[in-house]
């Protein structure tokens, strides 16, 4: 059987070194490669996006691409294409380099050998495919590994629900009266079965954590709330052991950036331990406020006066399955995973946790979570890869619920007011948008739209489209639009679906935002 | 007053036993399905004031079960609570949207079960939100 020939992209501006590759290339039997020589990194992109290329041969010295940078935006374009890139005798250390960003292989000009070119094409393509194979097999692995435990963990539910259902109707007497030490023992049994619920939520955490499920929803909330939400939640648990659960949170606390059922788990997580590890008529108090030295962040503190942590263990007891071993603590039960769900979730809501301790003086917990602002909000989305793509986001909203005639002057406070948001909601992402756009009236491109009526708002959409179409940079990346409006339909080009919700749940606070920092405006200046 | 009757609709039968005795000890009739089929028959039966609905069921999982007791008008207006081992934000999301009053995760503390029994059954009012919420709120259930 006639074997398909190897299609062999070669980028190379140097016309001397491509003649001699293309020579090499004329000494292979007649149909084994098929080779596309091209000058530009830009023109190889746009090749690699048309696909049918089995391997890359990439000079790294390209009149618009240089060094690791040629590998980075090819292997961006194409990560399934295996890739050698050509160097001078000089560059073997940016070889090296060049190999950990995803090349295959390098090949020195001027010292390839007579048939080494074809050897080494091919080994690239070989090796490719098993590095592939290989992460396949891991992926694959990690996935039954987790798909076991969350198996598992959900059928553990069904026994133990009858287990605690029949417990809990003995120790309620549904089925006769207990003696005081029948009452005793399945006491024991039912905080055995606490335990393991508890445990069982924890595994499901993780596993939840590990596959990438684990759900978190920024928004706009209150700290004094999740506060106020886990001392009441605790405080019979607190006052049973004898201990006082008190909290202090500062009077005028700005909202953060977070999700409100992440940020109770977080709190109830932390404050549980310390009601665990802190002996009877001990103080547990929450506190809550700014940081000094950074306004963009709140501390929550969780101090106990318990046993403490010993100095070598306050970063290790946020690693997975730790836990402070003291066997003067007995009595307490868990799987060690409490800590490094909290430092997954506050990492999650970007935040930072760390732990103080004195041993025998007691432990303090703090957390950092961000102030609310939109940049916040709205930064994972240009860092998720599906959008990078497509760097471009348009949103289109609404401000202020006034129907009817509106003055020039409202009018332009309104449009100065949004401006000056606008600048101070993006200013932290530009760094992260811009590079992908261009240099070229970069800034100009990224908009936010705020109108006040419907018809403006299609029409200012219709007049931004057409500049976009026209510049080619954004007619390349494509552009999302968002639009508070149902029947400019809510995004367009954008069939990612969990980005849509993520994106419409974004308009929707903004919009909340703009408008209350309007109505601040006209009250300031009458 | 006659009592009020709920629907058990588990497959695990020592699960339904203990909700048995539990709701029977509360003053509530309690008639029992296994399957999404015996479901219907049995709400259609008994005309129940509300149902404890699991989610894994042989031949149909819950959410199907809840999507054919809306196709009959009589039914469709039955209250629904849902308790169930499968957890997580995606399926309490679907439960909610599928009309059911309050989801659980198994094993369910038996006060927040009565509870949010008795609030369904008191009338038209909407629980509170909290108790569609995941984590803390399950965790203190048996904390």
């Amino acid at each position: 059987m006639k074997q398909k020939p190897l299609h062999v992209l070669l980028v190379e501006d140097n016309a001397g070194d491509a003649r001699l590759l293309r020579e090499m290339f004329g000494t292979e039997q007649p149909g084994s490669f098929q080779l596309t020589h091209l000058l530009r990194m830009s023109d190889a992109i746009i090749h690699l996006g048309k696909g049918g290329v089995d391997v890359l041969l990439l000079d790294m010295g390209l009149p618009d691409a240089h060094g690791l940078d040629t590998v980075r935006q090819a292997h961006a374009m194409a990560p399934d294409i295996p890739l050698i890139v050509l160097t001078g005798l000089d560059d073997e250390e940016l070889a090296a380099d060049a190999m950990k960003e995803g090349a295959q292989d390098y090949l020195i000009k001027g010292q390839i050998e007579n048939r080494a070119l074809p050897r080494a094409l091919r080994h690239a393509i070989e090796r490719h495919r098993m590095q592939t194979e290989t992460d396949l097999i891991r992926t694959n692995q990690m996935q039954f590994k987790d798909e076991f435990l969350s198996h598992v963990s959900h059928e553990l539910r069904s026994p133990l629900t009858a287990i605690y259902g029949f417990v809990t109707i003995l120790l309620d007497q549904l089925a006769g009266d207990l003696n005081s030490n029948q009452r005793e023992y399945l006491e024991i049994v039912l905080r055995n079965i606490k335990q393991l619920q508890s445990m069982i939520n924890d595994l499901l955490e993780v596993t939840g954590i590990q596959t990438g499920k684990l759900q978190i929803e920024l928004q706009r909330t209150s700290v004094s709330d999740a506060v106020e939400y886990t001392v009441d939640t605790l405080l019979a648990s607190a006052s049973a052991k004898g201990i006082t659960l008190s909290s202090d949170v500062e009077r005028v606390l700005p909202s953060v950036c977070a999700d409100p059922t992440r940020l109770r788990q977080i709190l109830v997580i932390l404050v549980d331990n310390a009601i665990k590890f802190t002996p009877a008529s001990g103080v547990v108090k929450v506190q809550a406020r700014t940081l000094e030295k950074d306004p963009n962040f709140l501390t929550v503190e969780v101090s106990d006066s318990g046993c403490g942590i010993s100095p070598d263990m306050t970063e290790r007891i946020f690693e997975r399955l730790v836990q402070a071993t003291d066997p003067a603590l007995a009595g307490r039960k868990g799987l060690g995973l409490g800590l490094y769900i909290c430092k997954e979730l506050v990492t999650r809501l970007g935040g930072r946790i760390w732990a103080k301790s004195v041993p025998g003086r007691g432990s303090v917990f703090c957390f950092t979570v961000p102030v609310f602002s939109l940049s916040n909000l709205l930064a994972p989305a240009f860092k998720r890869e599906k959008l990078m793509g497509s760097p471009i986001t348009l949103v289109v909203t609404e401000i202020g619920s006034q129907t009817g005639w509106l003055s020039d002057e409202v009018r332009a406070e309104q449009s100065r007011g949004v401006r000056d948001l606008l600048q101070r909601c993006f200013h932290s992402d530009l760094d992260i948008l811009l590079p992908k756009m261009g240099s070229a009236g970069a800034v100009e491109l990224f908009f936010i739209v705020a109108i006040t009526d419907r018809i403006g708002g299609e029409a200012i959409t219709k007049r931004i489209r057409e500049q976009f179409d026209d510049f080619e940079h954004t007619q390349r990346a494509g552009l999302t639009l968002l639009t508070s409006y149902r029947s400019l339909e809510a995004i367009k080009r954008n069939t990612n679906e969990p980005m849509k919700d993520f994106l419409e749940k974004a308009a929707t606070q903004i919009q909340e935002l703009l408008n209350e920092e309007i109505s601040l405006r006209m009250v300031t200046n009458g | 007053m006659a009592n009020k009757k709920i629907l058990i609709i588990e497959d695990d039968g020592d699960v339904r036993l203990g909700y048995h005795v539990r709701l029977k000890a509360n003053n509530y009739d309690t008639f029992f399905a296994v399957d999404a089929i015996g479901s219907l028959r049995e709400a259609r039966a008994n005309k129940p004031d509300l149902i404890v609905l699991d989610l894994g069921l042989p031949g149909g999982d819950g959410f199907v079960v809840m999507d054919r007791l809306k196709t009959n008008p009589q039914l469709a207006v039955i209250p629904i609570i849902v308790v169930s081992g499968r957890g997580g934000f995606a399926n309490r999301t679907r439960a909610q949207e599928a009309g059911a009053r309050a989801f659980f995760e198994k094993p369910v503390d038996n006060d927040e079960l009565l509870e949010a029994i008795r609030k369904v059954l008191g009338g038209p009012v909407q629980l509170e939100k909290a108790e569609f919420l995941p984590g803390p709120k399950r965790r203190k259930v048996l904390l």
